[in-house]
């Protein structure tokens, strides 16, 4: 039999299409491919359209605008996950689920690009902090529970400090899927009834690739939408992701989130013993302040009963004084005589002087 | 919620109410001593808690993937 005898079937051109389309979506039902960005452009401000090339090649791509969760330009190297399809007229192209910056440089410039925009709209405005409460009794966190970052959150959580509720949200928080995944966290920790009062997001350290997820435009606005105040803890302290500008507060690592959240009680038990400690001393203080008082007033108690004293005894002297000058030796001391008896001629009176008593005669009487 | 660390924080605030009142002008030495004692006892229950008690940590059962 020649080779023209196995073709079995006759297709219509919409059939063929269909099968081939059934076989790529078989074969290759989520692929990757890394390129360069090209004839970037959107359409109605709902459908994306771009190339993704290499110097071998170029393929077009499709996806909705709201698919694309960082934002791209021409130049930029980007990996794209799509599905391969072939359209009804005839042209093959990649339908992309998603798409990420790819290398040092294109992650930086949609970092850029995406900061400058949210930036605009305020997203990242002081007067948008929230202040976290001093403690807290209820704290979600959404993390990887596998990853170490989380690990050492626990930890100093649990050395610092006591008797918190903390309800863990478990989530991928790298890859493709790490934004939608804390997305979803972030709002059923939003939509509890009894709603804690710190959402903490965090994760170790990596490479920028790695901490990419953090600059997702959508986990982005919905930290910033988030009633609950955030604490963000991501990467190292040099790592800056844009998660971290939204948040209401910034750790450096999952630790320094953490020593944030919480006081050390250490901390607490010795200011407890020192205001303790303290009260005694003030206790004594005022107790010697009123002995002192009690020793002043009696002070002053003595020296009003001896100035009444002094007082009492000038005017008896006073009286002493006058009685003295009263008195008629005193008279008599200052040559004056006292006379006794009748004032008529031939009458024996007696004579006082200051010396002796006379015995005397009257000879006459003349009136004055 | 967790009722512990609420009375923790209760205890402290109390016993920062307690510390306060020696500083205040409603001070009276006939009442000092019976407020140290209660501000001692504070201090100690506070002390306790923050040894003993430990934080409750639940991992969410629902899935987010």
């Amino acid at each position: 039999m020649g080779r023209m005898d196995i073709v079995q079937q006759v297709f219509s051109v919409s059939d063929f299409i269909a099968v081939v389309n059934q076989t790529l979506e078989y074969a290759y039902p989520n692929i990757e491919v890394e390129g360069e960005v090209a004839s970037f452009k959107v359409n109605q401000g709902k459908f994306v359209f771009f190339d993704i090339k290499d110097s071998g090649g170029s393929i077009g791509c499709f996806m909705t605008v709201w698919q694309l969760r960082v934002p791209i330009e021409d130049g930029m190297k980007v990996i794209v996950t799509a599905a391969p399809k072939l359209t009804q007229w005839g042209k093959f192209s990649l339908t992309v689920k998603a798409v990420r910056p790819s290398g040092e440089g294109a992650l930086k410039k949609s970092f850029e690009l995406l900061k400058a925009k949210l930036e605009v709209e305020g997203l990242f405005a002081p007067e948008r902090k929230r202040q976290l409460p001093l403690i807290p009794r209820h704290v979600a966190v959404i993390s990887s529970t596998q990853a170490a970052g989380y690990a050492d959150f626990i930890k100093i959580l649990n050395d610092r400090w006591v008797g918190i509720r903390v309800d863990v949200a478990h989530v991928q928080v790298q890859g493709t899927d790490a934004p939608d995944q804390i997305i979803r966290a972030v709002e059923y920790f939003n939509q509890r009834e009894l709603i804690p009062e710190v959402l903490v997001i965090i994760r170790g350290g990596g490479s920028a690739d790695d901490l990419a997820a953090f600059n997702d435009e959508l986990l982005v606005r919905s930290i910033a939408g988030s009633r609950i105040p955030t604490l963000i803890g991501v990467g190292h302290e040099t790592d800056e992701s844009l998660a971290d500008l939204v948040a209401d507060v910034r750790a450096a690592t999952p630790s320094n989130a953490a020593q944030i959240l919480v006081p050390d009680r250490l901390d607490i038990i010795r200011a407890v013993r020192a205001q303790v400690g303290s009260l005694l001393p003030r206790i004594m203080q005022v107790v010697d302040q009123q002995k002192q008082e009690v020793r002043e007033r009696l002070t002053d108690i003595v020296r009003k009963i001896e100035q009444v004293v002094d007082e009492k005894a000038m005017y008896i002297s006073n009286l002493r004084n006058v009685l003295a000058q009263l008195n008629p030796n005193a008279v008599l001391s200052r040559g004056y005589a006292l006379i006794r008896g009748n004032i008529k001629v031939g009458s024996l009176i007696e004579i006082e002087t200051n010396k002796a008593i006379l015995g005397a005669e009257v000879k006459n009487v003349v009136n004055k | 919620m967790s009722s512990t660390n609420k009375s923790i924080q209760e205890k402290t605030a109390g016993l920062t109410k307690l510390v306060a009142w020696f500083d205040s002008d409603e001070f009276t030495l006939e009442s000092a001593l019976d407020k140290f004692k209660q501000a001692e006892k504070l201090a100690l229950d506070i002390e306790k808690d923050l040894t003993s008690l430990k934080n409750e940590i639940q991992i969410v059962k629902k899935k987010f993937d």
